[in-house]
């Protein structure tokens, strides 16, 4: 019975058959093709302000380099692999004991080690890059202090002498070409500061300080998220990055320092009369709170909320009137009892700072 | 016994019914006049002292010893006790007396419950008798108070009791309870100190003033002393009540010389810097500020026992009060207890300025 189940399997396949078989075969191109379909939007991810594999930085490049290097290595084996499975399938011939037991030694024991330890060496020999272990990040170079907050990024900007020179938030400045070092800190719960196209991601743990150092190479707009799950708006705690060319970047700094809220008395008059100032800072003003974001220059920030909102009046004014609607789990309280000719009015003040 | 089952379901439907057949025949009567059976009346008091007792195992008594407590309570005794219960000034009427049960006099009863006992009659009244609960379950701090005077009510005279309560005096011949009494009974400047519990009203900001006004009439600032209080009033004379205090002027008190100096540094720093590693705002960048909102209180000058409960209050997030004491909640959520007694001391010994 078992001989016959074997011999019947066997058996030429017949015409009937064959035309059920072609059909499945069309089926399964169609599968094919449609989930080919279905993978296009994760090519979404190979570009752009947030992608890891379209670098715009030293460390993001060799981590790219690193990744296409895997991946290639890992789809030849992969092939040599399914190849080989395909060979023993037909194969009629058996090998002989001992090259099977060469086959073993090489393909299943020093193949993979030398692949592995190669891997390895490449891998161990960019990290001194990623990682600022080896290069004596306290000497000279420039340093800026970015602590994580539920849900938002307080950004020190510090001098050569390593005080604070100013303060910012949600938005990171780097000039092109230069290394930076990030002192990573966190006064709350576990944070992780991620720019994908720059390099990174390091936690921020509270406590402690960990340092990251990172490289532009190409001047533009980038996007830094919020790597570890921190709270109810983990999701809505990004941060704008620019890569600025040297000579901007020096520009925008002592522009930074010397900017001032108080072009706008009437704005200005209204935050501080309802009590803005108790949290936040406008520089120049007598707001000087230090508990929630420094709002000095805020007009000319990328986004609003921390990389939640376009940073327009409109969003700005919803969002100040509650935004714990927008960012849950936001320390800030909501202003929702004032007039909201009051809270448009705030807005419009703070998107004009620049 | 099939039988013997059936009898007894009867039984089972039949009395219920008859029961209902009684009520609705109106012969069961409820008149006052006849009063209870012996055996009534000596049933329901047993169930209510089993019932107390039970249920005041589980409270904890809080120290009772400040004075401060007494003058709170006892303007509230006035308003709202005094009617049923009587007091050192006027006793019980007759129209009272001939209620069922009658009120007790407190001066006897009073000693035979334990502190935690009566906390617990105070706090949730007692059912099928005139007694009501306090009129916010969330203040178990003013019921507290109310337990102190109690206690004190006993041993008190007629001149004790107007001293403690504010009242103006027995008010006209052949006049019945409420005595007259009014916000000056408890919140007259001359009878306040750094320890009262009552806040100084005079020289507050209008806006502050009218909407804790109409947050106590609205209940979103729970207080059984002040729902009763403003209860009394026509919503249309808050606004001039408010005006009137406000006009006042607040007499600084002289400079006491038992007064931490380091407590006052301590309490100055925090207000008018905070501290930001524990997200303590300053309190001054919005309280008593040249040009902020008026909706925020004036603290300079108030009484330091005052301060402290308010920020407690705050914690607790018991507090309310107008539409913008959701800032507080937050603002006080972060303090120490340290840093309570430090702000409180500061800000008492403070001129009060604008805006």
């Amino acid at each position: 019975m078992d001989d016959d189940r074997l011999t019947g399997a066997c058996r030429p396949i017949r015409s009937e058959e064959r035309i059920v078989r072609q059909g499945s075969d069309r089926n399964g191109r169609t599968k094919a093709v449609a989930s080919l379909f279905l993978l296009c939007p994760f090519l979404v991810s190979c570009s752009g302000i947030q992608s890891a594999l379209d670098p715009a930085g030293r460390e993001a490049a060799d981590v790219a380099t690193l990744f296409f290097t895997m991946l290639l290595g890992g789809a030849i084996i992969w092939a040599g692999v399914v190849g080989l499975l395909f060979y023993a399938a037909r194969k009629r011939r058996v090998h002989s004991e001992k090259n099977a037991g060469r086959l073993i030694l090489w393909g299943g024991a020093v193949f993979p080690s030398v692949v592995l330890l190669a891997l390895l060496s490449y891998a161990a020999w960019l990290m001194p890059n990623v990682r600022p272990w080896f290069q004596g990040a306290d000497g000279g170079m420039r340093r800026i202090e970015v602590t994580g907050e539920q849900f938002w990024w307080r950004v020190r900007y510090l001098d050569a002498g390593g005080a604070v020179a100013f303060e910012t938030a949600n938005e990171v400045r780097v000039p092109v070409g230069e290394r930076v070092v990030f002192s990573l800190k966190s006064p709350d719960v576990i944070h992780s500061f991620w720019i994908p196209v720059l390099g990174g991601k390091m936690d921020m743990i509270p406590g402690r300080e960990n340092r990251l150092t990172l490289q532009a190479e190409k001047p533009g707009t980038y996007r830094g998220v919020c790597a570890e799950f921190c709270g109810t708006s983990h999701a809505l705690m990004a941060f704008t990055v620019h890569a600025m060319q040297p000579q901007d970047y020096e520009a925008w700094l002592l522009a930074r320092r010397a900017s001032s809220g108080v072009q706008d008395a009437e704005g200005l008059a209204l935050f501080l009369k309802h009590g803005c100032a108790a949290c936040h800072t406008v520089a120049g003003t007598e707001a000087q709170g230090k508990i929630g974001p420094d709002l000095t220059a805020f007009g000319e920030r990328g986004s609003a909320g921390a990389g939640t909102l376009a940073n327009e009046v409109e969003h700005v004014a919803r969002f100040l009137r509650d935004p714990g609607r927008i960012k849950p789990g936001a320390k800030m309280p909501h202003f929702t009892m004032l007039p909201e000719a009051e809270t448009d009015r705030i807005a419009a003040y703070l998107t004009g700072l620049k | 016994m099939t039988i013997r089952w059936k009898y007894l379901i009867i039984l089972i439907v039949l009395l219920p019914l008859l029961g209902l057949g009684f009520a609705w025949s109106g012969l069961m009567g409820v008149r006052a006049s006849t009063g209870h059976w012996a055996a009534t009346d000596w049933f329901l008091h047993w169930v209510m002292k089993n019932s107390v007792r039970t249920a005041a195992l589980s409270v904890d008594v809080p120290s009772l010893d400040d004075p401060a407590l007494v003058p709170a309570a006892a303007g509230h005794f006035e308003s709202g006790c005094a009617i049923c219960h009587g007091s050192p000034a006027q006793g019980r009427s007759d129209a009272v007396l001939a209620m069922l049960p009658p009120p007790p006099d407190l001066k006897e009863k009073v000693p035979s419950w334990s502190d935690a006992q009566l906390f617990e009659i105070v706090k949730h009244g007692v059912r099928f008798t005139g007694m009501p609960a306090w009129p916010t379950q969330m203040r178990d701090d003013e019921v507290w108070a109310m337990v102190a005077f109690l206690r004190k009510l006993p041993q008190m005279d007629a001149n004790a009791y107007f001293q403690a309560s504010g009242l103006h005096g027995i008010g006209h011949a052949g006049e019945v309870s409420p005595l007259p009494i009014t916000c000056e009974s408890c919140h007259a400047d001359k009878k306040l100190n750094n320890g009262s519990i009552i806040p100084r009203l005079a020289g507050q900001s209008e806006a502050y003033l009218l909407n804790s006004l109409k947050a106590y009439a609205a209940k979103q600032r729970p207080s059984g002393i002040m729902e009763v209080a403003v209860g009394t009033l026509p919503e249309e004379g808050l606004p001039e009540l408010a005006k009137y205090y406000a006009g006042q002027k607040l007499p600084l008190r002289p400079a006491q010389p038992s007064v931490d100096p380091t407590l006052v540094a301590k309490g100055q720093e925090l207000a008018e810097k905070g501290r930001p590693a524990d997200k303590v705002p300053a309190c001054l960048s919005c309280h008593e500020k040249p040009g902020g909102n008026p909706a925020y209180p004036r603290i300079s000058g108030q009484n330091t026992a005052y301060i402290a409960r308010q920020l407690h209050l705050f914690q607790t997030g018991v507090r309310g009060g107008s539409q913008f004491n959701h800032l507080m909640t937050e603002a006080a959520k972060n303090l120490k207890e340290e840093d309570i007694t430090a702000l409180a001391t500061f800000f008492a010994g403070r001129e009060s300025v604008g805006p």
